[in-house]
């Protein structure tokens, strides 16, 4: 797994690649929490992303949920085929905000 | 209430007693310490001769057992309550005969035929808390004289001793003799396990598994490559238990190994087996048995069954018993006269179950006995595990739940022509840095078993959730492997975790609510979402926790 942040005008673009899985997603988890803190909306690029799992979901989950509490914006962008398949079978496709691309997901 | 001894015999009277009763502890001979006892009473008590006369515990007559003096009398038999001896034990006192002329039950027979010649007797009883066990006797003081008011006490005494060790002594050989038993016992049934076949290989397309409710077990099966690549085999179960039904098992085992070279098929290898156990009768014996030989090649087993229950054909779910006509093998030559038939069975992809009567009655939790019904439901349950543990499995679920009555035996014969693909099996450290490899393999090995793209993705975020739960829930982060084994039977892959981690509450690793949005808990739904079955079975021997995921092939 490899995460690059990039500071839009609008908002925090998080481009996470590679395998997410039990390995990683405590350091996804740890990027994620510290940028909420920010209170700055979010935007995760989630295009290069090759393998998630429950664990890696469960990262964006909790930055989901303190974004809500902080009233800030938080997206999914550009989901590759193995996230959308793991977000439909957790049913989760209809809780996050999920723009078709990262501009999409800036603008709006 | 005998008054007591003079003080000044008493101390070595004492050692008299000490010593014998050392004698009979040390020594696992009754006889030669009698005779000792006996000689060393005599030669304390200054007599010239002396008997010692045990009840024979059949007839009641007084035998000779001991001897000391001029004349050997040994073996010599008495009708109960003739002469002094007789008199003696009748009373249960000790009877003191100044001069044997002047007795009336003196009989002088032994004097006539040795020329012996008997002065003076006394004679004392041998009984421990009411049990008469014999006499002794001495007969001529030493230096002339009668025997005293003393001597008879102090020979009371010493008889009653000797007949306290020579109890003693009895239940020591009893305890030997039970003893002995019992290891030969112990020694028959490690002889009749070293006597069924070891573990099969993995690939192996026969396995079997015996359990012996008892020490020794009536029950056997063989499994037999030959050299044109098929396998012969035979269950049995011999009639009565114990040794001599175990005796009969190894005879008709031994017997079949032999024959199953020699003759064309199984229906002849029984039909030679019933003439062979006829040549020895052993009345009100005999043994149930069905042998066949499988050819992997082709799928297909004949099968001969003479009185057993019949095997099960389990394919595609549903179970064919295999019936056989024939009675059970060792009651006459006549019955198989005409041979034995034999069945051919397609397995065609399935798997066909041979057991003994220890299965359908076996009454686990003590509630009714399984039956046919039962057995097959068993089989069934435990139908997606690999056959070593399957049997296992099986076994060790009516053991447990101690329901097994009788001597359990199964047999399993497979037919892996469809699963053309091998199984796959392999062991991991329980770590999440193993996931990316594990995803890898399992991703490959479902690729070949003819998973199609979509659910390769799928069953590789299954197994890694699988593991995730292990690593986390079972070994908390600790150390630890994991074994996965994906297998292709008929149109379904199934997938087995195994962990080596103490069981883990099933109950605490359910699915999450799908209406709360939470991290955590989502693994088992993940699961659960992508395969079709998600079960934690019980686990064989050795095995933490079991957890079996199956999804029917889509090869799209």
């Amino acid at each position: 797994m490899k995460l690059e942040t990039r500071t839009a005008d609008t908002a925090t673009v998080v481009i996470l690649s590679g395998e997410v899985d039990l390995r990683h997603s405590p350091s996804l988890r740890k990027a994620l929490m510290e940028l909420m803190l920010e209170k700055r909306p979010v935007v995760v690029d989630l295009s290069k992303v090759e393998y998630i799992d429950s664990s890696g979901i469960a990262g964006l989950v909790e930055a989901y949920q303190m974004a809500r509490k902080n009233g800030t914006r938080f997206a999914l962008a550009a989901i590759s085929d193995p996230v959308r398949r793991v977000l439909q079978l957790a049913r989760l496709d209809r809780v996050f905000t999920i723009a078709d691309t990262v501009e999409a997901a800036l603008g709006g | 209430m005998p008054s007591p001894l003079p003080e000044t015999d008493s101390a070595s009277h004492l050692d008299l007693i000490v010593e014998m009763t050392g004698d009979f502890a040390h020594s696992h001979d009754v006889e030669a310490t009698l005779r000792l006892g006996l000689e060393r009473i005599a030669q304390r008590m200054g007599a010239e001769a002396a008997s010692l006369f045990l009840i024979d515990e059949d007839s009641g007559e007084l035998v000779c057992r001991a001897n000391m003096g001029p004349v050997d009398v040994i073996g010599l038999r008495l009708t109960p309550g003739t002469g002094i001896v007789g008199r003696t034990i009748d009373l249960g006192v000790p009877q003191l005969v100044r001069d044997t002329r002047r007795d009336p039950d003196f009989t002088g027979a032994v004097d006539a035929a040795t020329g012996f010649e008997t002065l003076s007797i006394l004679c004392a009883p041998m009984a421990v808390r009411g049990t008469k066990l014999g006499a002794i006797e001495l007969f001529n003081k030493k230096g002339g004289g009668a025997f005293s008011q003393t001597d008879s006490r102090l020979l009371q005494a010493l008889a009653a001793s000797s007949a306290l060790a020579l109890i003693n002594a009895r239940l020591v050989a009893d305890m030997a003799e039970e003893q002995g038993l019992k290891r030969e016992l112990e020694l028959a049934s490690e002889i009749q396990r070293a006597m069924l076949p070891g573990p099969q290989s993995e690939d192996s397309p026969i396995h079997g598994i015996n359990l012996p409710a008892r020490g020794v077990s009536g029950d056997f099966f063989e499994i037999i490559p030959l050299a044109d690549g098929r396998t012969a085999f035979a269950i049995g179960d011999v009639a009565g238990k114990g040794m001599k039904a175990s005796l009969l098992m190894a005879k008709t085992a031994s017997l079949f190994r032999c024959l199953v070279k020699r003759e064309a098929g199984p229906g002849a290898v029984l039909t030679a087996i019933n003439s062979e156990l006829l040549e020895t009768r052993m009345p009100g014996m005999f043994v149930t048995m069905a042998a066949g030989l499988f050819d992997p090649a082709s799928g297909r087993v004949v099968l001969a069954i003479a009185g057993h229950e019949p095997p099960l054909l389990l394919k595609d779910g549903t179970f064919t018993p295999i019936e056989g006509e024939m009675p059970p093998l060792g009651i006459a030559v006549e019955l198989f006269a005409d041979g034995c038939p034999e069945s051919v069975v397609d397995l065609d992809g399935g798997s066909l179950y041979l057991f003994t009567d220890g299965l359908t009655e076996a009454r686990p939790r003590h509630d009714a006995m399984l039956e046919n019904e039962g057995a097959r439901a068993l089989i069934q349950s435990f139908s997606a595990l690999p056959a070593t543990e399957r049997l296992e499995a099986l076994v060790r679920s009516l053991d447990d739940s101690g329901g097994l009555l009788d001597d359990i035996t199964l047999v399993v014969i497979e037919d892996r022509r469809s699963g053309a693909a091998a199984a796959f099996e392999r062991r991991y450290p329980a770590r999440p840095e193993e996931l990316a490899a594990i995803r890898a393999a399992v991703g490959g090995a479902a690729r070949a078993m003819g998973c199609g793209e979509s659910m390769v993705g799928d069953v590789v975020l299954a197994v890694d959730e699988a593991c995730q739960n292990i690593i986390r829930h079972a070994y908390h982060g600790g150390e630890g492997d994991i074994v996965l084994r994906l297998d292709r039977e008929d149109d379904r892959l199934v997938i087995r975790l195994m962990d080596f981690a103490p069981a883990v509450d099933v109950a605490k690793i359910h699915p999450r609510s799908l209406d709360e949005v939470r991290p955590g808990g989502l693994g088992t739904h993940l699961m659960r979402s992508i395969m079709d079955h998600v079960d934690f079975l019980p686990p064989p021997a050795g095995i933490g926790n079991l957890l079996q995921m199956v999804r029917r092939i889509d090869p799209t």
